[in-house]
């Protein structure tokens, strides 16, 4: 049967929206389950004004037979096998005959009792019962009070529409009581509407300019924007991101078009993009990459008759963009050079100094990284790079439109006539600003990024920093997943640790921890960072943990490794060899380490195994020097048989305790062997399982 | 229409819901919010409901008076209700109505905004409200003040009054707004804006500034001990002034700005703490 609640709020924030209505068919679904009511299907909906769940449930909780036991069989029944009096008031207190009371069995004892059928309670009863605290329940990143009231929502809560099978379920909550009553679009038609069920629910508002479904205000929208776009041949800018906001932010999606005068097209395309979607969150307009004179927009109104909108929306972006090309003109008559020289004055973090100090050391850093990734060509270009980088920040437009940090700088070095490897380095050293944003595309703005950013989580954790939860403030995760991403896609070979030891010795007096604390802390940090990104792309966990053993110092290599293992996970020798490593792991757990002396190995399997392994040993070691890790694996596979053989042959553990350790230090050889490839204890082998 | 047939409008709406009317109040403020007749009247449980024109100094928004839609000074239309009514929304929409404003032919949105002001220790939800792209209302539940949660909650209702009129007149210049009819803004205005922005950016003494800054705040303390909580607000609000115009000077770096605004919110929060006392109270 069918249930519809809808929760009308004032306007909520789009970012709440979402997982509000997840949150709400999570706890719908799983109260209703508690409760034992079947549900058929149930889904959620909504607007910026209203939360809505639709479900198709059962009427009612099934019936159940309940045992209610009296007193103990001892007491009840007497020696000469009569009802004792306790018998007799249990029974007549619980309404029943004495003959239909049983004896049963608990678990601590026997009992006198009877089973009756309890009736479930029909659905309304359960709605009324579940809604208060589920909608109670309902978490956001920022809540609000209101009047006198000491709830907290998003926002304001206005109505509640309850029906089930037709019927108004009478929920109260904070002072509203629910009714079959619903509301039109808050300006354009604020009727009344009485609703019965769904269909006339969706029906009605329709009519009264409000479209209740997310997908379908989408789809309404993709179409208006093709239709406005066809007759130019020309595009909408992608942005996702807006597009999502928006589409919860209206009710009634009515895409309206504009123009802006043509000089405006001077001004480059981030800037455009940036000043339309900021404030008046407007997309613009392209044919192939190049930016049109034109902007659509969402208003949410049933038309636009009088043009109103439309021309209203373009006077406020005329004087944007009038705006940003005021900045554009002021900020080009300042050199970048000088900019970055007034960089001292601004502060970066309290106690790491300035700005201007972040750049000397970036200097230095990218001078360093320059020397490790055979880049010592374009050096000086670089080091130029890394004292400019910043400069932008002390420019009106970056002030405007921060988000356009690093690419301003780009942009105006482009006008100020620096060389292309500068203008781009400095373009794209905030990238990547997420798991799936684009790392940079050249190298010098990947060198850049990468000392920009361990700058920052090294210099933050330095000075005491603690990062928990939300808090997070120089954005210390992102920092570190950004280098991990650009050091795996750009295939550099680099060693995290002494990259770690550089920038702290370069932080130098200013860290109020240890060195040794600190790099400790980042280097955890880091790992958290890399198992984040392979879980991402599916590995499975305890591949990843047998592929960090050796360390992650060449993510790169970590990353080989780690594939490597998942490749050959299905291959026959595979677990025969881990229960091997994990055998010779548990001989020496216990046992001290000792030198191996060949001229003590008598045994011929012994004998043996010494001298696969030195072969084994030696290639193993040639593949992984080359990088070949799949192949340094199997290779390593082909110690197998030889241990085997020494395993069934030769006892370990005998009494002499010079060849006993000698043997040990034989199987620590081959530990150390594998442990440069991986912990292969870690990985877990299903027959082990079972 | 003109900007102060604008303000007689919104008075008279205003007025008609109960609004007190106060008079502007005669100190430099950054906004609206900042008066003692919003700021003290949010605090404690007392209803209050007031109305006002305010002007807000921003030095570092000055554009000599070169830009037309950007000015050091301009004027907020201020309502505080407290408790929040539940139709709150609905009212404001009817003022837009009683401007003339048929919103049918128009956009109009709640867009997500909130607001914080950490001098006065002062924060809340709500929105900007756009009228076809344009924001014309900041509307705030307010949620803290002086460091305070507040109870009840009072709803804000900040009207940007050259905005809304620039809108009614479909003027893409601030300068070409009509006062009065017989007045316009670029008569009354032009010659301020560029001798303010040329007093902001270029020729307030930071020294002085500095210096003052420093006894203003030291005074208010000393009032504050005093119990004498009116003046020592007074002080508070000129050493947010003060500190906006070392601001527009460019004498504040991003660690003082925070320590300054800090030593700020420290007194206010004092303040409030104390006029909620029972003592304070009478």
């Amino acid at each position: 049967m069918e249930f519809l609640l809808e929760i009308m709020t004032e306007e909520m924030p789009a970012s709440h929206l979402r997982s509000a209505l997840s949150q709400l068919r999570e706890k719908f679904t799983e109260q209703f389950k508690i409760a034992r009511v079947g549900v058929h299907s149930l889904k959620t909906l909504g607007t910026c004004r209203r939360l809505v769940v639709l479900a198709d449930i059962e009427a009612n909780q099934p019936d159940e037979e309940e045992l209610i036991t009296g007193p103990p069989k001892q007491v009840a029944i007497q020696a000469d096998g009569q009802y004792s009096s306790a018998a007799l008031g249990f029974a007549k207190s619980q309404g029943v005959a004495v003959d239909s009371l049983e004896v049963v069995k608990t678990s601590k004892g026997e009992y006198l009792g009877f089973k009756r059928l309890k009736k479930g309670k029909s659905t309304e009863e359960i709605l009324t019962e579940i809604f208060p605290d589920i909608l109670r329940s309902l978490s956001f990143p920022r809540s609000m009070r209101w009047a006198e009231k000491n709830f907290r929502f998003s926002r304001p809560i206005k109505n509640l529409l309850c029906l089930f099978n037709s019927r108004v379920v009478g929920l109260e909550f904070e002072g509203l009581k629910s009714g079959n009553l619903t509301y039109g679009h808050f300006i354009h038609s604020p009727n009344k509407l009485k609703v019965r069920n769904f269909e006339e629910y969706y029906q009605l508002l329709k009519e009264n300019s409000v479209l209740v479904d997310q997908e379908e205000r989408r789809r309404s929208i993709l179409q208006q924007f093709q239709a406005k776009l066809a007759e130019l041949k020309a595009e909408v800018y992608s942005d996702e991101g807006l597009l999502e906001r928006l589409l919860w932010n209206i009710e009634c999606p009515l895409v309206i078009m504009g123009n802006f005068p043509q000089r405006f097209l001077e001004l480059p395309i981030e800037v455009l993009s940036t000043a339309m979607r900021e404030g008046q969150k407007l997309f613009s307009v392209v044919k192939g990459k190049k930016q049109l004179p034109y902007f659509l927009g969402l208003a949410d109104a049933p038309a636009d008759p009088k043009d109103f909108i439309a021309s209203g929306n373009e006077r406020v972006l005329k004087a944007r963009l009038e705006d940003a090309r005021f900045f554009w003109e002021n900020d080009l008559r300042v050199p970048l050079a000088e900019r970055a020289s007034k960089l001292d004055r601004v502060l970066f973090h309290e106690k790491l100094g300035s700005y201007g100090d972040k750049q000397e050391r970036l200097k230095k850093l990218v001078s360093y990284l320059a020397d490790r990734l055979e880049f010592r060509g374009q050096k000086k270009d670089l080091v130029e790079t890394a004292g400019l980088c910043k400069a932008d920040l002390l420019t009106e437009m970056v002030r405007e439109f921060p988000e356009l940090q690093g690419k301003m700088g780009g942009l105006y070095a482009r006008e100020q006539g620096y060389s292309e490897i500068v203008c781009q380095a400095i373009y794209e050293h905030y990238l990547p600003a997420g798991l799936d944003d684009p790392v940079p595309v050249s190298t010098a703005g990947a060198i850049l990024s990468i000392a920009d950013k361990i700058d920052t989580i090294v210099g933050v954790f330095g000075t005491g920093a603690n990062i928990s939860g939300s808090s997070d403030p120089f954005g210390l995760r992102r920092n570190t997943l950004g280098i991990c991403k650009i050091i795996l896609e750009k295939k550099f070979h680099l060693s995290l640790y002494r990259l770690l030891d550089k920038a702290i010795s370069l932080i130098g007096d200013k860290l109020t921890i240890s060195a040794s604390q600190l790099k400790k802390t980042c280097l955890e940090f880091f790992e958290s960072r890399v198992w984040f990104i392979f879980e991402k792309q599916g590995y499975r966990y305890d591949l990843i943990k047998a592929a960090l053993g050796p360390g992650f110092e060449y993510l790169e290599e970590m990353e080989a490794r780690l594939k490597a293992l998942n490749e050959l996970r299905h291959s026959k020798n595979f677990e025969p060899f881990i229960l091997m490593v994990k055998r010779v792991k548990n001989i020496l757990r216990e046992s001290p380490r000792a030198r191996l002396n060949t001229t003590w190995l008598k045994e011929k399997e012994e004998k043996e195994l010494y001298s696969a392994l030195k072969i084994i040993k030696k290639n193993v070691e040639n593949m992984l020097s080359k990088g070949e890790f799949a192949a340094a694996q199997k290779m390593i596979f082909r110690l197998q048989p030889p241990l085997n053989n020494f395993f069934d042959r030769v006892l370990v553990m005998v009494e002499d305790k010079k060849i006993r350790n000698n043997r040990l230090a034989l199987l620590a050889q081959i530990l150390d062997l594998t442990e440069n490839l991986a912990d292969y204890s870690q990985i877990v082998i299903e027959s082990e399982d079972k | 229409m003109s900007l102060q047939g604008l303000f007689l409008k919104l008075y008279d709406f205003w007025s008609k819901q109960g609004c007190y009317l106060a008079p502007t109040y005669d100190l430099e403020v950054g906004a609206g919010t900042m008066t003692p007749d919003t700021f003290f009247r949010v605090l404690g449980r007392q209803p209050w409901k007031v109305a006002y024109v305010q002007p807000a100094r921003r030095p570092a928004d000055g554009r000599y008076g070169e830009n037309p839609h950007r000015v050091q000074k301009h004027f907020q239309f201020q309502v505080i209700v407290k408790p929040s009514p539940d139709d709150i929304q609905r009212i404001y929409l009817d003022s837009l109505g009683c401007l003339g404003i048929n919103l049918r032919e128009h956009d109009l949105r709640f867009d997500e905004d909130d607001w914080e002001s950490p001098t006065i220790g002062a924060w809340g939800v709500g929105w900007q409200v756009m009228l076809d792209g344009l924001e014309i209302t900041q509307f705030t539940y307010f949620q803290q003040a002086g460091g305070l949660e507040l109870f009840p909650v009072s709803v804000e209702i900040t009207y940007g009054l050259e905005r809304l009129e620039m809108f009614l007149e479909e003027k893409d210049n601030i300068y070409d707004l009509q006062w009065s009819e017989e007045v316009s803004y670029r008569q009354l205005r032009y010659q301020e804006e560029k001798e303010f922005s040329v007093y902001n950016f270029e020729q307030a003494s930071i020294k002085m500034l500095q210096s003052l800054f420093k006894e203003t705040e030291n005074e208010a303390q000393r009032l504050i001990n005093l119990n004498l909580l009116l003046p020592a607000y007074d002080h508070c609000l000129k050493c947010s002034h003060l500190f906006n115009l070392l601001d527009s000077r460019g004498a504040i770096s991003v660690t003082e700005r925070v320590k300054l605004i800090g030593q700020i919110r420290t007194l206010v929060n004092q303040i409030a703490r104390k006029y909620l006392e029972p003592t304070g109270e009478s």
